[in-house]
């Protein structure tokens, strides 16, 4: 947008060619500005997230294998997915299960419990407790995997075989990988899942004001009568926040299954990003791989879509106050 | 319950001293107001009568026995904060039932009690509200609901006023002081508002940086201050303090001589209130600077060999303007004489003028 | 009306001093009751690191030396329980403060008596010796030498550790600029397509990256940049792109107009005016997106897994997860070693950057 003052006009109006070749030369530097600062950030974005997107639903649509090459184009693909792939029931119906309990029991329910509690004991304290669950998530997730293969090794090494038997007295070492899979899978992101869960309620609670604690003490109410009457109702937001963001990252990522299990013993612990991944890379079929990952991208952006509902969106807006180029 | 006594009460916080060696004894059924300037610890003292704040140092008793360690919900006490804390997410009726639910009440007992008190401060008509339906003046009655439903022992008031405009302030101060009275519930306002104290409360507690200053009735504290800190906190507007020395019956301030009691001597300062001087055909010759009509006063602000003085002069129709010379006069027993290192009243009745 | 007061009132009349006492049991037991939960839910989080750290500085046979742990753990468990307590106990600030240090320091001294001199720096073999694979096969499972086979061609640490800092620096810094660029102008500049643009970022932080890593693995196939850094470096940076721009936005809406218009009239342009008095405004939300990009790409695992496969492009994670992967059956001690050598960077940025996490906040929910 060009903004010429009246001043300029007046002393302008002289010399028309002047005024047209400071119109020209405004467009031009708006035209470079737009160019200059947000012409790489465009690019990299339309690069990096709409070209893949616009060649897995191309891809999704041939019989591309291990070979990489196209041969036809044919729909034979989402056949596969409809009606062909037995397994893949099974995945879904894992990937529920996998999704809901890791949310329902840490994400939400644990990161509540651990945000409350550590905003009612002594302030260093609480920080000292939410450092140690933030190391999950703060530590690489090799790292974090290598320390929970450790721990499950289901031989007299594994840590937690050590605890059992020299602390409790068990006698045969536990193999969870081949007993408990699932549960191991839930446990190890679990951890990680709370703590987003504990940093964004904390911070809530600790907004609530103070003065709503007091009164309440003072008309009666016991500890776990704050909870529920005060702590609670003003979490509102951020619990539906939660939830949805985590539903979303739960449901697309895969890593630490990747890792932990590998998706077994067998596909006991595939969950659908996993399936796609294992179909893709370690079976070479590409076309089918897209054709699975489109239906997570559309489910993964509705979900996106459905949790910025929770966002304020007019900070962000905020309109500028300079016009000029 | 029938006496609050505060023994050598100290609270601190890490290195900040928020009060320090506080002793008071109220009685059951007093209206007793703690003013201060804001950071004096007047609101420290409300929670921990409260109890939620715990003595650092000292004692606490009801009824002679020591309450220290006893919960906020144990005490039966309610109160009102500034901002009245209402429940965001609760109606008006639940937010005043809230309290009966730790108690043991009968549903249709609690439901007939929330009415009563609803009806008693006006606020029937809302029940259904939520507080952010409400108005600063309707909160705040619903805060006192809340606060009285649990027929309390003692009553606690944090600035309950200030965020309410002034014709609104007028009326409260009105309804508080007759509930008070009807119902008989000790009660303890905290305030910075002087006026306030004065028309609500049979003692004032005067605080200054943790400590009390003064207490007394509110003509105590405005007639017979103990401190240049309370005679310059009590009275609007404030009383006029001006420095001087005396020796030998003669107290000089900027020059000018003045008559006053023998034993008065050292560095003092004299106070004179402005309703105290007066227009008058001899005395101290002075010019007049500002004028402020005040509707039912005058306020002037003169000029004098003492110093720049105020003037307060009933009648809304003044007959002089910006710099007129004027004489003023005032009596010897409306005086005040403080020790101005200690600032504490040497004599109440200090300095006339020599004729 | 009639206002029967002192029905409730007459309720009350317990005794005083009962209800202090009470009140005084009721605050302990609550207190020793959450700190209780904490540190049981807490330690199993927490165990593991210990063991890893113990065993790392520890570890003589390459299994898991029992004896120095539970000795470690002699030590820890009666100084977490005797915090426990006292925390519980104590209640002036001054009291906790001189039951922790005195509680600290018996710890301290038992564990200079009884496990410090147990410690040793030779499971850190492999920040010397490239071959530590074989090495560490012939001492633990007896193996001549020149026989073992089938062992995972190690490239030297440094190797790795050159090219994490190569992929993640590398990434900061591109996401540094074209961050910096775009937040700047989505924050200062009116243009058709602004609103969208910032919904559409909004939509792209959260997108599900994850999804696209099929179509990606071909592209960047066809482009030539499969195993090689600089590709899996272009990704990072376009999933990073979306988050920190909106960061940087938020910076740049903090700094005050007048600060702008000043020098616009002073006479410098918009561009000008962006390098030498908007930018060094913002060194704030720089600092903070270069540490978070950082930290990404110091803890990459999945793209590089998937994109790079000759060893001479490990990062620090493929490192990590192939010596895990190798020698965790043979040498606990080892593996530790190195898993306390690639968590220490991570852990000291992370300690940066909590700092600036208290200064970002995306919107109406503070994160």
């Amino acid at each position: 947008m060009i903004w010429i003052k009246e001043n300029d006009v007046a002393a302008v109006t002289e010399n028309d060619l002047d005024v047209r070749r400071r119109l020209r030369s405004a467009t031009w530097r708006q035209r470079t500005n737009l160019f200059i600062f947000l012409g790489p950030a465009i690019v990299l974005i339309f690069l990096l997230y709409v070209v893949p997107v616009i060649v897995d639903i191309f891809i999704s649509f041939t019989d591309m294998g291990r070979s990489l090459a196209i041969n036809e184009f044919t729909t034979k693909q989402y056949e596969k997915v409809f009606a062909g792939d037995k397994r893949l029931p099974q995945v879904i119906g894992l990937t529920f299960v996998y999704v809901f309990g890791t949310l329902a029991v840490f994400n939400v329910t644990f990161g509540l419990v651990l945000a409350i509690l550590t905003t009612a004991i002594p302030k260093t304290s609480g920080i000292f407790f939410r450092g140690v669950w933030l190391l999950p998530r703060m530590s690489p997730s090799v790292l974090y995997i290598f320390l929970w293969i450790w721990v499950i090794d289901p031989s007299e090494f594994g840590l937690l075989n050590q605890i059992l038997t020299n602390l409790f007295g068990v006698v045969k070492p536990v193999d969870l990988m081949t007993n408990a899979p699932v549960m191991l899978i839930i446990f190890s992101n679990g951890f990680i899942g709370a703590s987003m869960g504990m940093i964004i309620f904390t911070s809530a609670i600790r907004s609530i004001p103070e003065h709503l604690f007091h009164a309440a003490r003072v008309d009666g109410a016991g500890g776990l009568a704050i909870v529920r009457h005060v702590t609670l109702p003003a979490l509102r937001w951020p619990i539906s926040f939660i939830t949805i963001y985590q539903t979303l990252s739960l449901t697309v990522s895969f890593e630490y299954i990747l890792l932990l299990t590998k998706g077994g013993p067998f596909f006991d612990t595939t969950v659908y990003a996993l399936y796609i991944y294992g179909r893709a890379f370690e079976n070479g079929q590409y076309a089918y791989g897209a054709a699975l990952a489109l239906f997570l991208i559309v489910i993964g952006v509705a979900l996106a879509l459905l949790g910025w509902k929770f966002f304020d969106m007019k900070k962000l807006l905020q309109v500028p106050r300079i016009e000029v180029q | 319950m029938a006496r609050i006594e505060f023994d050598r009460i100290r609270k601190t916080w890490g290195d900040v001293v928020a009060v320090d060696a506080l002793t008071l004894t109220i009685d059951d059924g007093e209206f007793v107001s703690l003013l201060g300037p804001s950071g004096c610890g007047k609101s420290t003292t409300l929670l921990m009568l409260a109890g939620i704040y715990a003595p650092t140092e000292g004692n606490l008793r009801f009824d002679g026995q020591v309450v220290n360690d006893v919960e906020a919900r144990d005490r039966n006490v309610g109160i009102v904060f500034q901002s009245y804390a209402l429940y965001p997410h609760m109606s008006v009726r639940e937010n005043i039932l809230f309290p009966l639910r730790f108690k043991k009440v009968a549903e249709s007992e609690a439901r007939r009690r929330v009415e009563e008190v609803a009806k008693l401060v006006h606020v029937d008509e809302l029940m259904g509200r939520r507080p952010g339906q409400l108005s600063g003046g309707q909160q705040q009655r619903v805060a006192l609901a809340r606060a009285l439903v649990k027929e309390p022992q003692l009553l606690l008031l944090d600035e309950p006023l200030s965020n309410l405009d002034a014709t609104l302030r007028m009326t409260m101060r009105a309804e508080i002081k007759a509930l008070q009275a009807k119902l008989g519930v000790t009660t303890i306002l905290v305030t910075h508002d002087q006026i306030e104290a004065t028309t609500m409360a049979d003692r004032i507690v005067c605080m200054r940086a943790g400590r009390i200053e003064q207490v007394g009735t509110p003509d105590d504290l405005y007639l017979r201050p103990t401190s240049l800190f309370v005679a310059g906190f009590i009275g609007a507007p404030p009383i006029n303090l001006l420095p001087g020395e005396a020796a030998d019956g003669k107290l000089v301030i900027n020059g000018f001589a003045l008559t006053c009691e023998g034993s008065v001597a050292g560095d003092v300062t004299l106070g004179i209130r402005p309703e105290s001087v007066y227009f008058a055909d001899a005395g101290i010759r002075a010019t007049v600077d500002q004028i402020e009509p005040m509707g039912r006063e005058t306020l002037y602000r003169v000029n004098c060999p003492l110093g720049s003085i105020t003037v307060l002069e009933g009648g809304s129709t003044f007959h002089r303007r910006i710099g007129d010379v004027a004489m003023l006069r005032f009596d010897l027993g409306d005086t005040l004489v403080f020790d101005r290192r200690t600032e504490r009243l040497v004599k109440g009745a200090g300095a006339q003028l020599s004729d | 009306m009639e206002v029967t007061f002192g029905a409730l009132r007459d309720q009350i009349q317990k005794p005083w001093d009962r209800l202090a006492a009470r009140a005084r049991w009721m605050r302990r037991a609550k207190l020793a009751a959450m700190y209780g939960f904490l540190i049981a839910v807490s330690a199993p989080v927490l165990l593991p690191y210990f063991w890893m750290v113990t065993v790392a500085f520890s570890s003589k046979t390459g299994t898991v030396d029992t004896l120095i742990l539970w000795r470690a753990m002699a030590i820890l468990l009666p100084f977490v329980f005797g915090c426990w307590i006292w925390s519980t106990i104590g209640t002036t600030a001054r009291q906790m403060f001189f039951g922790f240090a005195a509680i600290t320091a018996v710890a301290v001294a038992a564990f200079v008596i009884l496990v410090l001199p147990d410690l040793h720096l030779g499971n850190f073999i492999f920040i010397g010796e490239r071959n530590f694979g074989d090495i560490v096969r012939e001492t633990r499972t007896g193996s001549k030498k020149g026989e073992v086979s089938g062992g995972i061609d190690f490239p030297s640490v440094w190797l790795a550790f050159a090219n994490s800092l190569y992929l993640a620096g590398g990434q900061t810094i591109i996401v540094a600029v074209i961050a910096s660029l775009a937040g700047y102008y989505l924050s200062r500049f009116e243009f058709a397509g602004r609103a969208a643009m910032l919904r559409s970022l909004l939509v792209l932080h959260a997108f599900p990256v994850l999804t696209l890593i099929v179509p990606l693995f071909l592209i960047m196939n066809f482009v030539g940049l499969l195993d090689q850094l600089l590709g899996v470096m272009l990704v990072l940076v376009g999933f990073e792109l979306p988050f920190a721009i909106f960061i940087m936005k938020g910076f740049f809406d903090a700094v005050p107009w007048e600060i702008e218009m000043s020098a616009l009239t002073d006479g410098a342009s918009r561009r000008q005016t962006f390098v030498r008095v908007v930018l060094p405004q913002v060194t704030n939300g720089l600092i903070a997106i270069s540490v978070f990009s950082f930290i990404r790409g110091w803890e990459e695992y999945i793209f590089v897994f998937t994109f790079l496969i000759d060893n001479v492009n490990w990062t620090m994670s493929l490192y990590m997860f192939f010596v895990r992967d190798d020698i965790l059956g043979i040498d606990f001690g080892l593996v530790s070693a190195v898993g306390v050598f690639y968590l220490a960077p991570s852990l000291v940025l992370y300690l940066v950057a909590q700092k600036y996490l208290a200064q970002m906040t995306i919107g109406g929910v503070k994160g």
